[in-house]
């Protein structure tokens, strides 16, 4: 046995060494260098014999948004007598929990990818790592204009603007009408009457029904937050809106993107998170563990979500049988929503920029944005399009166009709002779940910073 | 002859046979309960509307399991068999073919390439043999989360991104089924091997016609469990493939996740039609287990 | 390492040196059977770890790639890593109750099920279901199993008076829980390959023994249990990689939590190189993952290294 060992380092030594050279050999998938601004200009001249062009699209699946692509598609190669009728586009769909990481891959393996679907708040991360093209010189003042100002806040990194935005989103307070009518509550209408926290929390046990009285309600009165994921998009608002306007408890972050001791962890964050646990666990409006579907399938009177549930309730319930309401969205100091904008992104690996950006172009433009929000009906962040639809200007769809425009913020803007998304999702689990609320909060502000050190100098 | 199964109770009375019976019956009634509800709700899960789906999941009685209004509808869309279906581009038909077709390849391949490597283990001489048994052990030891952007460089390089050839090539090969294999070969007395040598067998004459034979059930073990492993990977032919005519069905169940909607309808009957097939060919190979030695012929 | 050798034998004939000489001229040939799958680990295995070893060394992220070479920092940094030190916590305290729990229960199931009687064929498929359900499914299942105010569970436990549990989101009890719904998820994977094993003895042994009248017992300690150490050995060898690389059950029960409790080790090294942006300390931590198998494989291979004959 000894002897086996001694003998086998020289041939293990041999061994390391082909793989070092077979390595080396391999090398050239180092990941994108910077970001080469392809030259503008060069739009291929419409009588050239066009080569046919494929534009790598990766985004998240989502077949009723694959049916708006492929009208814009459509429509886009129709385009100015067919120009971009050589252009078509191979989408590669992931599961949305997928996306992040498929990026993730493809960025670093190199991957020719011309399109990506971007997240409002992982535009800065992109951007910081050069994975995409900055777009700023190909939009002008006036098309930057016709996007939400927190669409264009999202897009851009530094300043410049790196892509446009192809829908938006604001959460607000969802109900089932049914419900809170047997219980003799009525949510406000306006959102100037918006519930304070303890208002709501009023409504919420009002709500919850417990049949039998064993302690575990049959229909509860809350779930804060979509699926069952916890999280900054809705736990971020909580959290927010337990400041005044432009304090830190409402910053959310410090202004150089890095520091969150004194700003996510103030006493009235942990407040406004003992407030979270208590819900769960003294007050028991809403289960510690969280239950799918829990809404929609009418075990739980309220429900903080952004306006894709109307599309929802109305797939689950294509024959009505369910009555939604929306009222304002709960806060304590401040009433807030957090903006949720998708971007299109072009990657800096591209090689078809001119075919990508005009795509992008059509797609963010009012036609594409039309064409998408026909088909998805969720909030367009084009402004000159949320101002022509009618529906805009009655309940429930009026109240989410009102909310946006009043207190909608994007979520904090850092290149480190992965790593801060992902701590955070985990001390609101711990909270849920009865932890120690100042502590968690003190110790998340701390292992955040640490975790965001390597951004040190970004915005400068 | 053959194996446990001639096992005899030693004083096998009446009254023990009633007692043994009974508890071999409540064993019986408790593995179906512990191992089969969650497939049963799975099932009836899949047979509702969507907002039904977790309607009833407590109080627990019969409509947890039960669907109240009963449809198709989730199946007919997952094959885009429904207008819905066709309309929202679902196929997963092609899927589950494309599932099959990779997880059959890797099995066949693997079958050939490590029945080899494990013969080469349990039987052939060669120098410094048990470092490459090491050698190929550890390539378990790093978890894929660590090695699978590097192995999707390498696949890409080699120009098989995008391709089956990325869903197979890198799993022709498996440690585990090395491992494994090679420890049922030595199982197989040595004498069979011998008398064949002297009857003027080859090497590959011995493996085919002596332990091939021979170790048929633990064949059998290891392709069943290889191809459960290839039809339930996830990750990798995620981040390898990217056109929807080679995605295979765990990736496309994933796909009913999406920004805006969980289907959970969908994702249940996804979850059941990616899951009967490998259950039903598992219980139509059960007879080979059976059987087990007795087939070969072998008698210790 | 040397459990997986050519038992030795003392009595060979002489014939049989004959045989090992036509071998040894038979080493170049013998070399053709491994060299597809060296091939294959080569490529597609030893390059990628090889590609994280180096990585290791870098401040290193998917996104931003290369920046600074650091040579062991990343090592020096997980000596002084809470967190890390949690997470192997977590894992070895997973580990050290799942590969018992479930090599028993296996080698019960197994035993129970290796009967000829009509329907064991079934009753083995139905064992076998769990390790083919799709894990989003299970995870689903086993949440509404295990959900604090409305789980199947804790209606179970009302009917027999007893008090209402917390299990996922109780820092004492989640590990528990995740390791109750993955030795059920893994069971059948382990029980199929003992059911393998015990096809492979002969029954000549249990008509000896039986005829010395020995008592079902003893059948089990002194023929099935010595016959059966080499199966035993794969597979506690085998699960034992497996189960210190567990990651997907606690990815969808538990996401790591509550308070770090399930946090093991490769939901760490995802959340690193993933989530993180830190894919150079996720691949140092991977290394270390590395040597603590190779340490436990080879001394499990040693302990129970198995040269019975019969």
């Amino acid at each position: 046995m000894q002897k086996a060992y001694r003998k086998s380092r020289s041939w293990l030594l041999a061994l390391v060494t082909i793989f070092g050279l077979v390595l080396a050999a391999c090398q050239p998938a180092a990941p994108s260098p910077a970001a080469q601004s392809p030259s503008g200009g060069n739009a291929p001249s419409a009588t050239e014999a066009k080569e046919p062009v494929v534009l790598k699209f990766l985004k998240y699946a989502d077949p009723v948004e694959a049916i708006a692509f492929a009208q814009i598609e459509e429509e886009f190669r129709a385009l100015d007598g067919g120009k971009w009728s050589h252009v078509s586009i191979a989408y590669d769909a992931v599961d949305f929990e997928n996306l992040f990481p498929k990026i993730e891959t493809s960025v670093a393996a190199g991957v020719e990818l011309d399109l990506i679907q971007a997240d409002g708040p992982d535009m800065k991360h992109y951007a910081w790592n050069q994975v995409l093209i900055p777009l700023d010189e190909y939009f002008t003042a006036d098309e930057k204009a016709a996007f939400a100002p927190q669409s264009i806040e999202e897009g851009s990194y530094k300043g410049v603007f790196y892509g446009p935005p192809f829908m938006q989103s604001c959460s607000l307070m969802w109900y089932n009408q049914e419900m809170t009518d047997a219980a003799g509550v009525q949510p406000p209408q306006d959102l100037a009457d918006s519930w304070t926290m303890d208002q709501a929390l009023d409504a919420w046990q009002k709500t919850t029904v417990d049949n039998d009285g064993d302690g575990s309600p049959d229909v509860w009165g809350v779930r804060w937050g979509q699926g069952t994921w916890a999280g900054d998009y809705e736990q971020g608002i909580l959290r927010r809106s337990a400041g005044e306007k432009g304090s830190p408890t409402y910053e959310g972050m410090g202004a150089d993107g890095l520091t969150f001791q004194g700003y996510f962890d103030t006493p009235e964050a942990i407040d406004s998170m003992q407030f979270y646990q208590d819900m769960h666990q003294t007050w028991k409006v809403t289960p510690v563990e969280p239950i799918p579907n829990i809404f929609q399938s009418k075990k739980a009177a309220f429900v903080v979500y952004p306006d894709n549930i109307i599309g929802d309730i109305n797939n689950q319930y294509p024959d009505g049988g369910f009555t939604l309401g929306v009222t304002g969205i709960p806060y304590f100091k401040t009433q807030l929503c957090h903006t949720g904008s998708w971007h299109y992104g072009i990657s800096a690996n591209t090689k078809h920029f001119d075919e990508a950006l005009a795509f992008v172009k059509f797609a963010s433009g009012k036609e594409g944005s039309r064409i998408y929000y026909e088909a998805l009906r969720q909030l367009p962040a084009r402004l000159d399009l949320l101002n022509e639809l009618p529906e805009y200007d009655s309940y429930p769809q009026s109240l989410i166009k009102q909310g946006f425009e009043q207190f909608g913020i994007p979520r904090i803007q850092t290149p480190g709002y992965t790593e801060y998304q992902q701590v955070f999702a985990e001390i609101a689990q711990n909270v849920a779940a009865g932890a120690d609320v100042a502590q968690q909060m003190t110790d998340g502000a701390k292992q955040i910073e640490q975790l965001v050190a390597k951004y040190k100098g970004w915005n400068e | 002859m053959s194996a446990a199964s001639q096992q005899r109770t030693p004083r096998s009375t009446l009254p023990n046979r009633i007692v043994g019976g009974f508890f071999i019956l409540l064993a019986y009634l408790l593995i179906t309960i512990i191992f089969l509800t969650p497939l049963l709700w799975m099932i009836g899960s899949s047979l509702r509307p969507s907002p039904e789906v977790f309607q009833y999941i407590f109080p627990l009685s019969w409509r947890t399991f039960v669907p109240l209004q009963f449809t198709l509808q989730n199946f007919a869309d997952i094959f885009g068999i429904s207008e819905q279906g066709r309309a929202l581009g679902f196929q997963f038909g092609r899927a589950l073919l494309n599932t099959a077709f990779v997880s059959t390849a890797v099995v066949g391949s693997s079958l050939v390439f490590n029945t080899l490597a494990a013969y080469f283990f349990a039987r052939l001489e060669f120098p410094y043999k048990n470092l490459l048994l090491v050698f190929v052990l550890g390539t378990f030891f790093v978890p894929q989360e660590a090695t699978i952007v590097p192995l999707y460089i390498v696949v890409r390089q080699l120009g098989f991104a995008d391709t089956y050839w990325a869903l197979i090539l890198p799993w022709y090969a498996s440690p585990f089924v090395i491992f494994v294999l090679s420890q049922f070969f030595q199982e197989i007395p040595k004498e069979l091997d011998e008398a064949a040598i002297i009857d003027g067998a080859s090497l590959l004459g011995v493996l085919r016609h002596v332990i091939v034979p021979n170790a048929r059930v633990g064949l059998l073990t290891v392709s069943l469990l290889e191809f459960q492993f290839i039809w339930n990977l996830f990750f990798w032919p995620l981040i390898a493939t990217g056109r929807q005519e080679l995605q295979v069905i765990q990736v496309a169940v994933a796909t009913q996740i999406s920004q805006r909607e969980i289907a959970w309808g969908r994702i249940f009957a996804g979850g059941v039609v990616a899951s009967l097939p490998v259950i039903i060919l598992f219980l139509a190979l059960q007879k080979y287990f059976v059987e087990g030695v007795a087939l070969s012929g072998l008698k210790g | 390492m040397m459990a997986a050798t050519v038992p030795t034998r003392t009595n060979s004939p002489s014939w049989w040196t004959y045989i090992q000489r036509r071998k040894t001229r038979n080493t170049i040939f013998a070399a053709f059977f491994v060299l597809p799958a060296v091939i294959n680990f080569l490529i597609f295995r030893y390059i990628p770890i090889v590609w994280a070893a180096r990585a290791s060394t870098w401040q290193y992220s998917l996104l931003g790639g290369y920046r600074d070479w650091i040579g062991a920092d990343h090592y020096l940094r997980a000596l002084e890593d809470p967190i890390l030190l949690k997470s192997l916590q977590v894992t070895f305290a997973y580990v050290i109750v799942k590969l018992p729990l479930e090599v028993a229960l296996a080698l019960a199931l197994a035993i129970f099920t290796n009967r000829a009687i009509r329907g064991m064929g079934t009753i083995r498929t139905i064992i076998f279901t769990p390790v083919v359900m799709s894990m989003v499914v299970v995870s689903v299942v086993w949440a509404l199993i295990l959900n604090a105010d409305s789980g199947l569970l804790n209606a179970l436990l009302k009917t027999f008076g007893l008090p209402k549990q917390v299990f996922l989101s109780n820092p004492n009890l989640s590990l528990p829980s995740v390791i109750t719904a993955t030795i059920w998820k893994d069971v059948g994977f382990s029980t199929i390959l003992i059911v393998a094993g015990l096809k492979g003895i002969p029954g000549i042994f249990y008509e000896a023994a039986v005829i010395d009248g020995a008592t079902r017992w003893q059948l089990f300690r002194h023929v099935t249990l010595p016959l059966l150490r080499r199966t035993l050995l794969f597979v506690i060898v085998t699960q034992t990689i497996f189960s210190f690389q567990v990651f997907i059950p606690v990815y969808s029960m538990t996401q790591g939590g509550p308070l770090d409790s399930t946090k093991v080790i490769v939901y760490y090294i995802y959340q690193l190189g993933f989530r993180f942006q830190d894919m150079g300390y996720a691949a140092a931590v991977s290394m270390i993952l590395l040597v603590i198998l190779l340490l436990i494989s080879v001394t499990q291979m040693r302990f129970l290294r198995s040269d019975v004959e019969y």
